[in-house]
């Protein structure tokens, strides 16, 4: 698990990557029926299940990551989610289009996930998050540079529109340039996704 | 519910008052920040309000420009245009997070005597000092250079993108042992895409180029033979769509001269 301060956010963002993630539907179906629970136990079910759970297969790199952190943190301050947490703004931030459900269903934790990556923005002041995120995913912790081995590339130009690039095609034979740019063209799209389209 | 720090109202600004200010234009302030701990550096452009222009107008401008360099630059990645990523952007406060290039401008690459003296200093073991035609420390001849720069700009014109602005200082060249670099090459990079714009038309082409004519002859000593290699090369990677661009070239420089003539 890797943390990064946003100082000018007040923010902490706690980051971790699972693999051979084994209760993903068990997961899915855990944030579904929080939402749902009234009272104490529906306060604590979703603090427990208070995480952005992302689908590591179309994250290209952890700056991918941080960058969706970063513009969602922005629009916590300035009063612009367009979901109901934080959390769920992360996920909203990496899919291109602005449709809520898509983002989920993309980026969010699916039934068939064996790779996630579990974060946990907070205020500065810290809580035991490795301990509470491993209470909720069955998987094994591996470090970020894991992911290398994880994205799916096909999956990632398919879903950012990128197939049909010329240039892209030009360079597919060369995968390290290719992934290189691919990753850069994305982050910049997360980057710029409130003055896109 | 994890609770959340009250919203900053402008965590832009508190931002801002942790960086360090590397340029000074007259539309934005330029600076170097981190946007989290562990971060590598990024260039935060920052568009200030200006006071005497209407409030309302001013948001819609500033919200205008801004978009317009993410999208430029975003059109030039996907066309394989050697430019800066974008890595954050706060629209309502005219704010730009660009990707660090790690390396120097080619105007101070060009530059005077002395910021070649400092260089060689610091890169004495790897430097080849005897060699003027090698920019210390960067191992790349002049010549070599802007060969790279004539062939960037065509790449761009060939993706219908007008920068609006090319000058030696708009465009640096990285270091090839950046770790950003992963093609372990210099390589030139195009940036500041604040008045960039996408035309088809081979008049926007021609003027874009006699914008850098005019920013070579007016920095750069004896600029003639360079701004005519990087022409060379602009022509090479152009090629059919050259004789068009060229004919307007001719126009432009002609109309300039007439202007100069009177003014
Ligand atoms: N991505 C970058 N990485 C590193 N340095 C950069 C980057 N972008 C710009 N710079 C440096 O900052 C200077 C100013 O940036 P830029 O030209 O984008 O801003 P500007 O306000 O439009 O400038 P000006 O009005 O002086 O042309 C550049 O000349 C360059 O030295
Ligand atoms: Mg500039």
């Amino acid at each position: 698990m890797e943390s990064f301060a946003y100082p000018h956010f007040s923010s902490i963002a706690h980051v971790a990557l699972f693999d051979r993630v084994t209760n993903a539907g068990e997961i899915r179906a855990r944030i579904v029926r929080a939402s749902s629970l009234e009272g104490d136990e529906g306060d604590a079910e979703r603090e427990a299940v208070s995480f952005a759970f992302i689908d590591a297969r179309l994250v290209t790199s952890v700056l991918h990551i941080q960058t969706a952190i970063t513009q969602a943190l922005l629009a916590a301050a300035q009063n612009t989610l367009r979901t109901k947490t934080v959390h769920s703004e992360v996920i909203w931030a990496l899919n291109p289009s602005n449709n809520i459900t898509e983002a989920l269903r993309r980026y969010g934790v699916t039934d068939d996930s064996t790779a996630l990556f579990v974060i946990r923005i907070e205020s500065l002041a810290s809580i035991d998050v490795r301990s509470r995120m491993s209470a909720v995913v069955e998987g094994t912790l591996v470090p970020m540079s894991a992911l290398a081995g994880l994205t799916d590339w096909v999956a990632v130009k398919k879903y950012n529109k990128l197939g049909g690039d010329p240039y892209i095609k030009e360079i597919q034979n060369d995968p390290a340039h290719e992934h290189h740019l691919i990753d850069n063209i994305v982050v910049s799209f997360v980057a710029m996704k409130s003055v896109s389209g | 519910m994890a609770l959340l720090p009250l919203p900053d109202p402008s965590p832009t600004a508190a931002l801002v008052r942790s960086s360090v200010l590397i340029s000074q234009g007259a539309e934005a302030k330029v600076y170097r920040t981190t946007l989290h701990t562990g971060g590598g550096p990024v260039l935060l452009k920052y568009r200030f309000s200006k006071q005497y222009r209407h409030a309302t107008l001013d948001a819609t401008l500033t919200r205008a420009r801004v978009a317009g360099e993410a999208r430029a630059l975003v059109r030039c990645l996907r066309c394989g245009v050697s430019v800066p990523g974008l890595r954050f952007v706060d629209v309502a406060n005219g704010a730009l997070g660009i990707e660090w290039v790690d390396g120097k401008s080619v105007r101070s690459l060009l530059g005077s005597g002395d910021e070649g003296e400092r260089y060689r200093e610091e890169d004495e073991d790897i430097a080849p000092a005897e060699d003027e035609d090698l920019f210390v420390g960067y191992k790349v001849p002049k010549d070599a250079l802007m060969v790279m720069v004539g062939t960037e700009i065509a790449k761009m014109h060939l993706a219908d993108i007008i920068h609006g602005d090319l000058t030696t200082s708009n465009m640096m060249l990285r270091h090839p042992s950046s770790t950003m670099n992963p093609l372990g090459v210099h390589q030139l990079v195009l940036i500041d895409f604040g008045l960039a714009y996408t035309s088809t038309l081979a008049e926007d082409k021609a003027v874009d180029l006699y914008v850098l004519e005019r920013a070579f002859a007016s920095t750069h000593p004896e600029s003639e033979p360079l701004f005519s290699s990087v022409l060379d090369a602009y022509k090479r990677k152009m090629g059919k769509e050259w004789p068009a661009i060229g004919r307007k070239l001719e126009d432009v420089r002609l109309r300039g001269r007439k202007r100069s003539m009177v003014g």
